[in-house]
């Protein structure tokens, strides 16, 4: 198949049911064969989106854009999306093949182009041995994969997903996400996921974008949404991170420096807020090293360790610090400088370009 | 952890209110089957002369023949409207839906009765009494609710998603009700034409006042038939009548077995 | 208020409506209507339910046996439907098919069962005879009491299955809860089964009541014509006695009598369980 992908951009796209807001003046846009996945906790307005993107709901104020032509008021059936749905929705009084034929049937193709096509299809996600089998008849990953055979049949402008995943359980959820990725690959189409699992939008997606409260935090690249969150909101959704609060001592070229009790931490911030304000750094847990004696590093702060735990590929610290509270430190086990033991005094160090400075959204 | 049974006393005065509901309507079947000439128990030995005497009695059989082709129209208004009344609710699902659905069940609410009498004037104007089709379309117009209901039910069930997704993919309204609602809803459609059906069958007051002559139903002929002459004839009908409604409810249940199944 | 994308939807209720509106709405509308234009403009029908007597007669004649009905109705369905809740599954089916038979099988076939027993050289009448126990035949029929045992053998099934449906929604753990704390089983109805299972009964109640109010096969068939329920009246003003005013005024009484009664309870009780589910 060719590369016959659609832009799709959100224009200040609103939703309340009455004086509740589903979703509060989102603006975004999808390029051409671009992966994005809406990423939020339940009642973050990401599925309200989707469906809006779908046609199902009818947006309170904004306009959708497909390639620069306003199709905020077509109906569902006139936008030749393609849409998985969350459980699938696969007809169960239906075989397979019939499924997957389905939006053929309704663009009244010929029987043999509509036989032709729905084999393609069924090879695309390698089910062609299932077409006589009826939904029921297949497992979690295969209906999975029929729902998508069945979205993508009729060469959609934009495929839609709503938690495709989230019926499975997490080994075929992490081998299927992988087919999703290589067959977005292969057939270079548009994508718009939604998702309340982070490592799926992270090992997905082109592009993140994060909700909360139908509200768009932030978006950008998994790399970037991980390294450089904006807020606390991300720095914590995404991933675990420590929060240290203090307040601006000094401003330098590159960065500041924020100190809390006897405590200095230094960070690498193209701006920094004005000197003596208060200021919040995400600290990623394993982005901290236990330091050895006498050994130096650009943050450094000492404490002992309340507890910690085993995780197999690492340990888990929590680390007691005067000035931060405790600390959540990660490190891989096969070369722990240490014996974990509660009690044990540590120091734990990390570099300026490792604390980011982050929006406090949660206060 | 075992059960919770009802006590001794409990399950006896059960099966009494069982008796009571069951024996009055079993014992028409020995009187339906008497070698006497009056309403009585067999006496020498059974006998099916009355089954005879209804079944070759041209009367009976107009009066039944009639009755079915009255309720077989009736049933078709009541499912057409009634079915695709309860989608649109379903799928609207808004407070005027709501009064629409209350609208539906007035006919379960309101006597008989009163629409009876109601439809005696009405169809007067109308040139609709004593007509086959004024007895059809008031047997049609009653039959709804019991559609309604039994369709609400089935789409309760429904996962909305399959309409969603046939409107997707891009199906029309039509498309979606063909290929994906209807399918899926077919047992309770189904449920809800038996229902109808006996309703109408079995409708006695309405026929009292629209009808007189030229449309005379099974159960204005039985009416007539208990006022005026009980012979054991009448228990071979009542035993007929029963005999229908009871095959009647027993496919409804095979049907909703295979669909719960 | 109406979406633009619910307008095939609204299609699909137009001939449902319509039919509604024009074949049932409008004739019911009519008969009340008439009730203040027949025969003279004005309220003067309605004097009647103050001055005649044989009007208030019928009223209350009604209002006792409604009432006797209901109780009964009640009382024996509850007693079914305990059983059928508690029963295992398979049973069930059985106990649920011996409601839903009578339910469905013709109101006149049970009237006239019901005369083949109790009339005079009815069933009944013969073996007590036969038994010696009595020597004159008793009038169990065309009275008052062949009325109420025919009205209560209808309704039965209607006070069961809403009754039932709130009995199954009884957590059946809590009984075996009980049982191991060591209650009784006439603890274990009282404290537990009983409260829970009200809301069914209550909406049983309202809606045997409101049935039997309307009832007209039954009572005309078993009351022999002595024992006059509104509905029978109704039908003797207009068919009979042609009297269209008086007729249609009682009509109007009966549907405001049942809508007033489902507006006070409807505010006790959930209709859904009166009216069987379905509601979205």
């Amino acid at each position: 198949m060719s590369a016959a992908g659609h832009a799709l951009a959100l224009q200040g796209l609103s939703k309340r049911y009455g004086s509740f807001t589903a979703v509060a003046d989102v603006s975004l846009a999808v390029g051409q064969g671009e992966f994005l996945t809406l990423l939020g906790p339940s009642g973050s307005g990401k599925t309200t989106i989707l469906m809006c993107i779908a046609g199902f709901v009818e947006p309170s104020e904004g306009r959708i854009l497909l390639d620069g032509r306003d199709i905020t008021a077509l109906p569902p059936e006139r936008r030749d999306f393609g849409m998985v749905f969350q459980g699938y929705a696969l007809f169960p009084h239906m075989t397979v093949a019939e499924n997957v034929a389905f939006p053929l049937r309704v663009r009244k193709l010929g029987a043999a182009e509509r036989d032709a096509k729905v084999r393609a299809a069924l090879d695309l996600v390698q089910l062609s041995a299932f077409g006589e089998r009826l939904p029921r008849q297949l497992s979690g990953g295969q209906q999975q994969r029929v729902a998508l055979a069945r979205a993508l049949v009729f060469e959609p402008a934009l495929l839609l997903l709503d938690e495709p995943l989230s019926a499975l359980d997490k080994k075929l959820r992490a081998e299927l996400q992988d087919e999703l990725k290589a067959l977005h690959r292969r057939i270079g189409r548009t994508f718009v996921n939604v998702t309340h699992d982070q490592e799926e939008a992270l090992s997905l997606s082109d592009r993140v974008a994060i909700l909360n409260h139908g509200k768009l935090i932030q978006q950008g690249a998994p790399t970037e949404l991980y390294e450089a969150p904006r807020t606390r909101f991300v720095a914590d959704f995404l991933g675990k991170s420590n929060f240290l609060s203090g307040t601006v001592q000094e401003v330098f070229a590159g960065g500041f420096a924020i100190g809390a009790g006897a405590t200095r931490v230094v960070t690498a911030a193209a701006e920094a807020p004005p000197l003596g304000s208060p200021a919040l750094l995400s600290l990623r847990p394993e982005k901290m090293a236990l330091l050895a004696e006498g050994e130096a590093a650009q943050n450094s702060v000492a404490g002992t360790i309340e507890s910690w735990s085993y995780l197999g590929a690492g340990y888990a610290l929590n680390v007691a610090t005067p000035d931060f509270g405790t600390l959540r430190i990660t490190l891989p086990s096969w070369n722990a400088p240490i014996a974990p033991r509660e009690g044990l005094p540590v120091r734990l160090g990390w570099s300026a370009a490792a604390s980011v400075p982050v929006l406090d959204d949660l206060a | 952890m075992m059960a919770h049974r009802p006590g001794l006393f409990a399950r006896g005065s059960a099966w009494v209110v069982a008796l009571y509901l069951l024996l009055p309507i079993s014992i028409i079947i020995p009187v339906s089957m008497t070698d006497q000439r009056f309403l009585s128990l067999p006496k020498e030995g059974l006998s099916l002369q009355h089954y005879a005497t209804v079944l070759g009695s041209p009367e009976w059989l107009a009066s039944i023949w009639q009755s079915f082709l009255i309720a077989v129209v009736a049933t078709g208004i009541a499912v057409a409207a009634g079915t695709l009344c309860a989608i649109g609710c379903w799928r609207v699902a808004s407070r005027s839906t709501n009064l629409v659905r209350a609208l539906m069940l007035l006919p379960i609410i309101i006597p008989s009765i009163v629409y009876a009498v109601g439809l005696y004037r009405y169809f007067a104007g109308l040139d609709l009494l004593d007509r086959f089709m004024g007895v059809a379309i008031a047997h049609g117009v009653t039959g709804i609710p019991y559609v309604v209901i039994t369709v609400s039910t089935a789409l309760a069930a429904f996962d909305p998603r399959l309409e969603q997704a046939a409107r997707g993919m891009g199906a029309s309204l039509s498309q979606t009700l063909r290929w994906v609602i209807l399918p899926r809803i077919a047992p309770g459609i189904l449920s809800g034409a038996i229902f109808a059906f006996i309703h109408s069958w079995d409708e006695l007051v309405i026929v009292l006042f629209i009808a007189s002559r030229d449309v005379f139903t099974l159960p204005r002929r039985i009416w007539d038939g208990i006022n005026e002459n009980l012979d054991p004839a009448m228990a071979a009908v009542a035993v007929l009548l029963v005999v229908f409604t009871t095959g009647l409810l027993l496919l409804d249940r095979a049907l909703r077995r295979r669909r719960d199944g | 208020m109406m979406r633009r994308q619910d307008l095939g939807w609204w299609l699909l209720i137009l001939p449902a409506f319509l039919l509604m509106t024009a074949f049932y709405v409008a004739p019911i509308a009519q008969v009340l209507a008439i009730s203040f234009t027949e025969p003279s403009p004005g309220l003067s029908n309605y004097e009647r339910l103050f001055t005649s007597e044989s009007v208030q007669r019928v009223i209350l004649t009604t209002l006792r046996i409604c009432i006797l009905t209901t109780a009964l109705s009640l009382l024996l369905g509850y007693v079914l439907s305990y059983r059928i809740a508690l029963a295992n599954p398979s049973a069930q089916r059985w106990w649920i098919l011996a409601v839903l038979v009578p339910l469905w099988i013709s109101v006149l076939v049970r009237a006239f069962a019901w005369v083949t027993l109790l009339r005079r050289q009815g069933l009944v009448n013969e073996t007590l005879m036969g038994a010696g126990l009595i020597t004159e035949p008793l009038q169990l029929v065309w009275n008052e009491f062949g009325i109420v045992v025919g009205m209560v053998h209808y309704m039965v099934p209607y006070a069961v299955l809403p009754m039932l449906a709130s009995m199954r929604e009884i957590d059946p753990r809590l009984l075996a809860a009980a049982r191991g704390l060591g209650a009784s089983r006439i603890t274990i109805f009282a404290k537990i089964f009983l409260p829970l299972s009200l809301p069914g009964l209550l909406a049983a109640g309202v809606l045997v009541f409101i049935f039997s109010l309307g009832f007209y096969i039954t009572p005309a068939l078993l009351g022999g014509g002595k024992t006059l329920m509104v509905a029978e009246w109704i039908g003797l003003q207009i068919l009979d006695l042609l009297r269209w005013g008086l007729g249609t005024m009682m009509a109007t009484v009966l549907v405001v009598a049942i809508l007033v009664t489902l507006a006070i309870f409807s505010r006790l009780v959930d209709m859904k369980r009166v009216f069987g589910g379905g509601g979205a």
